[in-house]
């Protein structure tokens, strides 16, 4: 049996099979003949196999799902896979075996007559690899399956992945684990003029290295893997994307190190952050302003709360400091298993696909908190982000990388 | 004297693919696959559509047949022109080239597929040997 398969006793076991009763009843509920999966969170939440290349996922009304990927890697995706090699199908340019062929064969025989209702994911997003159908793909099976009916209908999955389960929880909280590991391979290296010639893409890799060492699949983030930046880069107005680039570290500039690990598709994601050699008594009151809010932040997650009324608490005490300028008013984006990342919760904002800013949390919710601080006239910046899980009074942190910004 | 032909698709020609098959392949040679395939010939030239039915275990082709009107199931099916088979077997295309033009369509498992396709090569090397008439 491949390593990744995992007894029901095992603290990562998801029960899969369950995730997809619990879809089949929904569709049941909503009409749904059979539901076509494109997006990547939703092949991660139901396949438990990591798919970089367009894939699909075919859920008929009983029975096991299958799901389909570029036929160069479907062995692989069919060994990390719960799925058995018959429900892991590839595609390739062949005759038969196109991605339009292999869909509605899947789908066919699910309709009555050609009839019925067909469940896709489509929408829009600030996240690339979100994997919506695309036009052309509805437009080519739209043709193959005539008489049937499309129905946008990803809030299914994201009402059902909402609420985290315990394998998902621990998978998440050894992601964290591996990535305190990285943290703590970049102070020992940076510390004591240790940063001296090294350079952003270096700090990136050596974090990489170390938390590959301790487990991690991949440094998953598509903004660059792991995020470093350091000096004016830091401080980029309204910025919270830093891919690390060539720049070499200077004594007297923050760093801001940004790490993502990824364990059995649970996130790793946290940064944390540096003054080089030496800081002033400027750049000490920012830091001070952005760990005490951060403080501030972490107690005031808990079930109950919403995104507005946090927002709203945080900069009441960004302005009572008197450093609400620095701020970017947003302290929080979504995560799940790889592929879902961005949105908090479900899409019933005001602004479609956006995190609904009145969506209240809710015990075993997790989310990243996200604080970034930013001060371009002084090129100085902080980024915090933890993955946290709501619990019944508050919301346990997952990386335990102690919160400071140091002096190394 | 010459060599006596069979008539492409024919009961004869039938016969004696799956008599060399048994022949020529060991269990061995075919990786002692177990599977089963249908190569489906539409636009035969009486118009009808026919299809060659095998059957492997443990890499022993146990039966070659060919079927009119309604198909058994099977792992692999190829479907394609009388003439496409015809240019394969008479060694003018190669059923790669076939399949990625889109004019031979393959269904079932494609990693199956791919992985047992030096194997079914060395099948059609076979059938090719038969004297036939197209």
């Amino acid at each position: 049996m491949p390593e990744k398969k995992l007894k029901r006793d095992d603290p990562y076991f998801i029960d899969f099979p369950k995730r997809i009763k619990a879809i089949q009843k929904e569709m049941a509920k909503h009409g749904i003949d059979v539901y076509l999966g494109s997006r990547l969170r939703t092949l991660s939440w139901t396949v438990d196999a990591f798919m970089p290349w367009r894939s699909y996922i075919v859920i008929p009304p009983e029975g096991l799902p299958t799901a389909i990927t570029f036929v160069i890697d479907a062995a692989r995706v069919q060994d990390d896979s719960w799925l058995d090699q018959d429900h892991i199908l590839g595609y390739g340019p062949m005759g038969g075996q196109d991605q339009v062929s292999l869909l509605s064969g899947l789908i066919k025989p699910h309709l009555k007559a050609g009839k019925g209702i067909i469940a896709m994911e489509t929408g829009m997003g600030t996240y690339l690899p979100e994997g919506h159908l695309t036009l052309f793909e509805f437009v080519m099976l739209k043709a193959a399956l005539p008489k049937a009916t499309f129905k946008n209908a990803h809030d299914i999955i994201d009402r059902l992945s909402l609420i985290k389960d315990a394998g998902t929880i621990n998978r998440f909280r050894e992601a964290s684990r591996i990535v305190d590991i990285g943290h703590k391979a970049v102070y020992e290296a940076i510390c004591d003029g240790g940063y001296k010639n090294m350079t952003e893409t270096e700090i990136a890799g050596l974090a990489a290295y170390a938390m590959r060492k301790a487990g991690s699949e991949w440094e998953w983030s598509f903004t660059g893997g792991n995020e470093i930046a350091s000096g004016y880069r830091t401080g980029l107005a309204a910025g919270a994307c830093t891919p690390a680039s060539r720049k070499k570290l200077k004594t007297g500039e923050p760093l801001m190190v940004d790490l993502h690990a990824m364990f059995r598709l649970g996130l790793g994601d946290h940064s944390h952050n540096y003054f080089l050699g030496k800081a002033t008594k400027r750049q000490l009151w920012h830091a001070k302003n952005f760990i005490d809010l951060i403080h501030k932040c972490l107690k005031a997650y808990k079930p109950g709360v919403s995104p507005t009324t946090l927002a709203d608490e945080m900069l009441a005490f960004t302005e009572e400091r008197g450093f609400q300028d620095y701020m970017v008013p947003g302290f929080e984006h979504g995560i799940g298993l790889m592929g879902d990342e961005w949105r908090i919760g479900l899409n019933d904002g005001p602004f479609e696909y956006w995190t609904n800013p009145d969506h209240v949390y809710k015990k075993d919710e997790m989310l990243i908190c996200a604080v970034q601080y930013a001060c371009p006239e002084e090129n100085v910046g902080f980024r915090y982000e933890n993955p946290i899980l709501i619990t019944a009074k508050g919301c346990e942190f997952l990386s335990k990388f102690p919160l400071s910004i140091d002096v190394v | 004297m010459p060599e006596r032909k069979f008539k492409y698709l024919s009961k004869e020609w039938t016969e004696e693919v799956g008599k060399r098959l048994k022949k020529d392949l060991t269990p061995e040679k075919m990786k002692h696959i177990t599977s089963s395939m249908l190569t489906i010939y539409t636009n035969c030239p009486d118009k009808k559509t026919r299809a060659l039915y095998y059957k492997l275990k443990d890499g022993v082709v146990e039966s070659v047949s060919l079927v009119e009107g309604a198909l058994p199931k099977a792992e692999f099916s190829i479907t394609a022109d009388y003439d496409m088979f015809a240019k394969i077997s008479r060694a003018e295309l190669k059923a790669r080239s076939a399949l990625m033009s889109g004019k031979m369509t393959l269904k079932g498992n494609l990693v199956k597929a791919l992985t047992l396709s030096p194997t079914v090569d060395r099948l059609n090397e076979v059938i090719a040997k038969v004297p036939t008439e197209y």
